[in-house]
């Protein structure tokens, strides 16, 4: 299991003082340059700037980011080795047989698919970049901005709550069946597996009924108020980000004739 | 993964995941108008589905891989409420782990949040009025739920990579087979889990199931029967 969850370094992270709405735009504006980048040059300026950015500005130590970006790229080079050889047109570059199958790379695929492992590596780093420097505090807040209904937003805010304790109790137990052996062994894992599936859920189940008795004792109505802290919006920052994204998208307009294989 | 899907087919499937999420919003307020005690207990539902999701599962081939767990969700909840948790639950993984995207996030919903669950809830309620054995029956909703996810991905994908010598079938083709290899014993392995989580359920907590109608009293008294 994932103990490591991006929020633990967004809430001591360097731009967590600077405006949520600012960081979303700056971040899904990049995202959809990279979708919409018709070569493969852009997103991977984006990819570096974002490096330098989560690196530099909001403080994410360097080993830390490297890791989490093994784990795109691995995913990445595995489906791109798929639409290498799926795809066509153009001069065939390199051909292998595999189970009598006979697998054909050649120009256009190539270039398809250094483009989609440009696009996807560009905006994974964008995606980093708003899930590293955002708390999840800050998303809701952005949420209730843009009027998303309030059951919505409430649910959002009371599964983040829960996601904590259940991590939590699926490592006790998952370290409690470890230790006793309830691992060793395919059919031992299944039983292991189901057994701590269902006494999470029938925990889990009985703090949603406790929170509910809390809640009451607290005149619950079916609304959730929380108090957000506003950060004003700095011209400075609103500029840098109004041009880096002006500056990607020219990029993206000047390089979109710049491929592998012409 | 985020940027993977072209456009314009990431525009395409948050478009038709949008009518789907419109629904279960609706369900979902309507629910939470008539029993204020609901919200608590879909967000423990929600939450479980995640963490569900971030375990990984003991597969054949040593390599590990996640389940969708929205079975579990769409037999407790129905198909549409799932979605909307499905939803919620993608905002996290993507935001908290890394996993998926934003722009991909509509074919996510569709394939994990509508297709899966919808085709599950139907079976499920199908093969309760057949009167097939309970967890035969939870253990269909959820195989065929984590198994029709990723047709469904696989289709998605086939439509926006069609190969280049027989086009759409033959890509598709292709996907089935590389997700078949890894996922029909993970669609096996998580339908046995699911059915033994409820296993575990009926044994301790029976009263929730019987309210949400996922058993009838009738059913529970049977099994406890035959358990005794």
């Amino acid at each position: 299991m994932d103990e490591h969850l991006l929020d633990d370094l967004a809430l001591n992270n360097g731009l967590k003082e600077v405006d949520s709405r600012l960081k979303l735009l700056l971040g899904l504006g990049a995202i959809l340059i990279c979708v919409f980048s018709p070569s493969p040059v852009t997103p991977l300026i984006i990819a570096a700037s974002m490096a330098l950015i989560i690196v530099g500005l909001a403080e994410i130590p360097p080993q830390e980011y490297a890791r989490l970006l093994l784990i795109p790229v691995a995913f990445a080079v595995t489906s791109c080795i798929v639409i290498l050889f799926l795809s066509g047109g153009g001069e065939p570059l390199y051909t292998v047989s595999v189970l009598g199958f006979t697998l054909t790379a050649t120009t256009a695929s190539a270039n398809l698919s250094l483009l989609l492992m440009a696009r996807t590596f560009g905006a994974m780093s964008a995606l980093f970049f708003i899930a590293l420097s955002t708390p999840m505090i800050q998303v809701f807040s952005v949420m209730k901005d843009l009027r998303l209904p309030q059951e919505f937003i409430d649910l959002s805010m009371l599964i983040y709550r829960f996601i904590f304790i259940f991590i939590g109790e699926a490592i006790a137990i998952h370290n409690a069946q470890v230790m006793r052996n309830g691992y060793a062994g395919f059919r031992k894992s299944v039983d292991a597996l189901s057994m701590l599936c269902g006494s999470l859920f029938i925990r889990a189940w009985g703090r949603g009924e406790e929170m509910l008795i809390a809640m009451d004792a607290r005149c619950y109505d079916g609304k959730f108020e929380t108090g957000t802290e506003e950060h004003p919006v700095s011209l400075l920052s609103l500029a840098a980000v109004g041009s880096y994204l002006a500056g990607c998208s020219i990029l993206s307009l000047l390089f979109s004739g710049a491929v592998l294989f012409p | 993964m985020e940027g993977f899907l072209p456009s314009p087919w990431w525009q395409f499937w948050w478009l038709v995941s949008l009518p789907f999420l419109a629904l279960g919003l609706y369900q979902l307020r309507k629910i939470v108008r008539e029993r204020r005690e609901a919200l608590p207990l879909l967000a423990v539902a929600g939450a479980f589905v995640f963490v569900l999701s971030s375990l990984k599962l003991p597969s054949v081939t040593g390599s590990c891989s996640h389940p969708t767990g929205t079975g579990l969700s769409a037999v407790l909840f129905g198909g549409f409420v799932t979605s909307v948790l499905a939803l919620i639950v993608l905002i996290y993984q993507a935001l908290l782990l890394a996993h998926g995207g934003i722009t991909t996030m509509g074919a996510n919903v569709f394939s994990m949040g509508v297709a899966g669950p919808l085709v599950a809830w139907i079976l499920y309620r199908a093969g309760k009025q057949v009167n097939l054995n309970t967890f035969v029956n939870i253990f269909i909703a959820a195989f065929i739920a984590d198994l029709f996810t990723y047709v469904v991905t696989s289709f998605q994908l086939a439509l926006a990579f069609p190969a280049a010598e027989g086009g759409l079938l033959s890509s598709f083709a292709a996907f089935m087979a590389i997700f078949a290899l890894t996922q029909v014993p993970l669609a096996i392995v998580e339908g046995v889990i699911v059915a033994l989580t409820f296993k575990y359920i009926i044994d301790v907590r029976p009263d929730i199931l019987v309210k949400l109608d996922v058993l009838t009293q009738n059913t529970l008294n049977r099994l406890k029967e035959a358990a005794a």
